[in-house]
């Protein structure tokens, strides 16, 4: 056993870390230091995904002869390390890490000549319309409905928690074509190639954070080709269980994690304790700190095992058991980051948070991103399927094995 | 004992609950935090005309009591119905702090207007990222030939924005602490206002070389007084949290008793029922603590530890039930159009004023060791 990158690695750390000092403009890196978010602010993520696109890398986990770079598993950790290490947005994960793979493994010939290829430049963003009003956790009981006619579906129905549905051009989604059989047997997938369809209207939702990530999407009569089905029809859940494999693994989290608490340990050297002196210094956060690092450090140690395709990996409750750790220790970074803050968190600063607004924070940068990460990240343990359905899909592999 | 409220309490707190009730629910609310000025004048004058500008207040000065009681049922409401109007800042801590300064024409005549409602105070005390412990002020006050001159500079002055006078607290240069009133429109007085996460309106306020007369120093030698302010925040502010607690659990058991998952309400899931069960421990445990110290207070027993232990109850425990409130709503928790999400940055904001919960626990640990070893060890005597 032993931890250490091979001498070749660390000179492909020097050559990522070369790049990415010199690639990224100035509203990148602005920002990147303002995500607060598994999402990066829109339009700058999309124009930093066109350059890492340009120079090959924008898609380090797939396959190379869809575009991929041809990494080994500890490269990847290593560009997501340095990427993380200079505070740039992470390129979001729909197109890439969910739709994209699925497209390749379930889609049609004509599917991955169109669409991969703008999922890999960043030309195209998909949302994802999975969920429903009265169809969240219970998922299958979904109701928007595609009637078929001739070579189309009409859709009438209702998504929410699509996210970033108003900047999107294009959406998978999950429709009812059959009430017949069981519930999980009657849903088909479908790619669709607009977002202004006629009768497709978005509303935007605003957060917790005060700002906008998610969506309704209502659909009234809506005429789409049959072309972007995936999978036969009423076969939809076995298409979505496969993404499912995909949205769950080939990125590394805890470099982000590592991270922020980084920018913790800095900021604590400056950031006053109410007993007087710097939170540095001060025994009883020293002691909440330690319990945090010794959380991610076994939460490093868990998921270096998976991506290096250890046995402790392959055991059948690794989705669940990587979904609660690291959405728990997300969780944890940030209410410590809002106590490192004190009072400086409590200021809503909307506008600051905005890239190019050009406003001052009150503040600096960590006391700025403290409250809207904590926010935030009140979702973690919601979306991607809820800590209490994780838990017991969890408990459900113990009996099975 | 009794930890009961009076007949009139009652009829107050009732009183003021339907008004809330009628002019305050959740989307009124949310109007008026969105309007320009972020308060209701209509709402301060409704508040005014029942009294409850008065009720804080020693009968003396012409108030209707004023007890430790009084404060908790005023504030669990304006907790539990998120109220923004600046009733913390004006009333409870610039009102209450003038009201206990002996002598003061000043004073007095501000604590009338406050009272009236012709005017608005502001507590200016909290500096660099909070100042729970008074011997950390660093506010300098220097008299000089012809008055006195300030400078420092105060963090989230609640109502800080509007107030046509800022109480401040200050060090004199032999160190000891200083209470003084602050026209903000002086000289040498910036400004930098700002709506808070809770949807209040604060301002972040810096002296420079303001000039003062004389008379603007309405207390020195002020440890106690400024004690007594900061005693009547923690007790303020646990008790809004623990109003908010009440809004959130009862928002949690309607919601998971009619959303419906699998068939089923969401309640019947044990996770939920047991998620349920720990915030109503966590709700009954802080407002038992929290009237056993108003019952404390009013026996005059009450030890800086008992206003920590409450301030710390109130702030994890209130933690704990509005993240659970935002779990069990699921995805609609984590907007801005339910009520709990508000809930949780309150308590938020509670957290971080005047001290969070681990340097108040921290206090409470070191008075009851010390307390251990004062007292006698009957158990070796008794042997
Ligand atoms: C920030 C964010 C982004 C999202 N992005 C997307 C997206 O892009 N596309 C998309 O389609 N969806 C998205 N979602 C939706 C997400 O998948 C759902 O919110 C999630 O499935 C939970 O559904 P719900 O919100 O309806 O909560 P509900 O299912 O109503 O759950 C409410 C509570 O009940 C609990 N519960 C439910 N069933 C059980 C059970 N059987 N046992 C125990 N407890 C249970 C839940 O754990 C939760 O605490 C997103 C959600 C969020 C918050």
């Amino acid at each position: 056993m032993h931890i250490d990158f091979s001498d070749e690695l660390q000179a492909f750390r020097r050559e990522v870390g070369e790049f990415l000092d010199a690639a990224p403009t100035a509203a990148i890196r602005e920002a990147g230091k303002k995500t607060t978010s598994v999402f990066a602010p829109f339009k700058e993520v999309m124009e930093w995904h066109r350059i890492l696109h340009a120079k090959g890398w924008s898609a380090p986990a797939w396959p190379v002869e869809h575009g991929g770079t041809g990494w080994s598993v500890e490269q990847r950790y290593i560009f997501a390390e340095e990427h993380w290490k200079r505070d740039l947005p992470p390129l979001l994960p729909n197109g890439l890490q969910m739709v994209g793979p699925l497209i390749m493994e379930l889609g049609t010939e004509e599917q991955k000549r169109r669409y991969l290829p703008g999922i890999l430049s960043g030309e195209d963003y998909w949302t994802q319309g999975y969920s429903e009003p009265n169809a969240g956790s219970d998922l299958a009981s979904l109701a928007c409905s595609a009637v078929s006619d001739g070579d189309d579906y009409v859709i009438n129905g209702q998504k929410i928690w699509t996210t970033l549905a108003h900047e999107a051009n294009r959406m998978f989604m999950l429709v009812r074509t059959s009430r017949e059989a069981r519930k999980q047997a009657g849903i088909t997938f479908l790619l669709l190639d607009r977002m202004d369809y006629p009768g497709m209207v978005v509303r935007p939702i605003v957060g917790l954070d005060g700002l906008v990530e998610q969506c309704e999407v209502f659909f009234d009569n809506v005429r789409v080709p049959k072309s972007g089905r995936v999978g036969a029809e009423n076969d939809g859940w076995s298409v979505a269980k496969q993404l499912l494999k995909h949205e769950r693994g080939g990125t590394a989290l805890s470099p982000m994690l590592r991270r922020k608490m980084t920018l913790i340990q800095q900021a604590v050297r400056s950031a006053p304790s109410p007993n007087g002196g710097v939170l540095a210094d001060d025994p009883v956060f020293q002691r909440d700190l330690g319990e945090i690092e010794a959380e991610l450090v076994s939460y490093e140690a868990y998921e270096r095992m998976i991506l290096t395709n250890h046995p402790i990996g392959s055991d059948p409750g690794m989705p669940s058991l990587n979904k609660i750790m690291s959405t728990e220790l997300t969780q944890q970074l940030g209410a410590l980051q809002v106590r490192v803050a004190g009072l400086w968190a409590v200021p809503s600063q909307v506008n600051a948070l905005t890239v190019a607004s050009g406003i001052d924070p009150i503040g600096d940068m960590f006391d700025l991103t403290a409250m809207p990460f904590y926010l935030n990240a009140r979702a973690t343990s919601i979306y991607a399927g809820t800590n209490e359905i994780q838990r017991d899909l969890l408990a459900r592999t113990l009996h099975a094995a | 004992m009794d930890f009961t409220f009076t007949e009139e309490q009652v009829m107050l707190r009732d009183a003021m609950s339907r008004l809330l009730g009628q002019h305050y629910d959740f989307d009124q609310r949310q109007q008026i935090v969105h309007s320009s000025a972020g308060r209701s004048e209509r709402v301060w004058r409704q508040f005014r005309d029942m009294g409850l500008l008065h009720a804080p207040f020693p009968e003396a000065v012409g108030g209707f009591g004023g007890k430790a009681s009084d404060l908790v049922l005023l504030a669990e409401l304006l907790g539990e119905h998120l109220v923004v109007e600046p009733y913390l800042p004006s009333i409870l801590l610039t009102g209450r702090a003038l009201a206990r300064v002996d002598g003061h024409a000043g004073a007095l005549g501000w604590l009338e207007r406050l009272m009236e409602g012709s005017a608005l105070g502001a507590l200016a005390h909290e500096e660099g990222h909070g100042t729970a412990d008074i011997t950390r002020i660093a506010t300098e006050l220097i008299p000089t030939d012809d008055g006195l001159l300030l400078n420092g500079e105060k963090r989230l002055v609640l109502g800080g924005t509007d107030a046509d006078v800022l109480l401040v607290t200050a060090r004199l240069p032999d160190g000891a602490l200083a209470m003084l009133l602050v026209d903000p429109t002086l000289r040498g007085v910036g400004m930098e206002c700002y709506s808070t996460i809770d949807g209040r309106r604060a301002a972040n306020i810096r002296f420079e070389n303001v000039r003062l007369a004389p008379d603007a120093l309405i207390q020195s030698n002020a440890d106690k007084a400024i004690q007594d302010i900061v005693h009547d925040a923690l007790l303020a502010l646990s008790a809004e949290a623990v109003g908010a607690m009440a809004a959130l659990l009862t928002a949690s058991v309607q919601y998971a008793g009619t959303r419906k998952q699998f068939g089923v309400p969401i309640s019947s899931f044990q996770a939920i029922a047991h998620r349920l069960a720990d915030m109503k421990l966590a709700y009954v445990k802080a407002r038992s603590t929290l009237f056993y110290t108003a019952a404390l207070i009013e026996s005059g027993r009450a030890e800086p530890r008992d206003y920590s232990l409450l301030k710390a109850q109130a702030g994890r425990l209130g933690r704990a039930i509005a993240e659970s409130a935002v779990q069990i709503h699921g995805g609609v928790g984590t907007t801005d159009e339910v009520s709990v999400g508000h809930h949780l940055k309150r308590i938020l904001a509670i957290e971080a004023m005047f001290g969070p919960s681990e340097y108040h626990l921290r206090l409470v640990g070191a008075s009851s060791v010390s307390a251990a070893s004062a007292a006698p060890r009957r158990e070796a005597m008794e042997a």
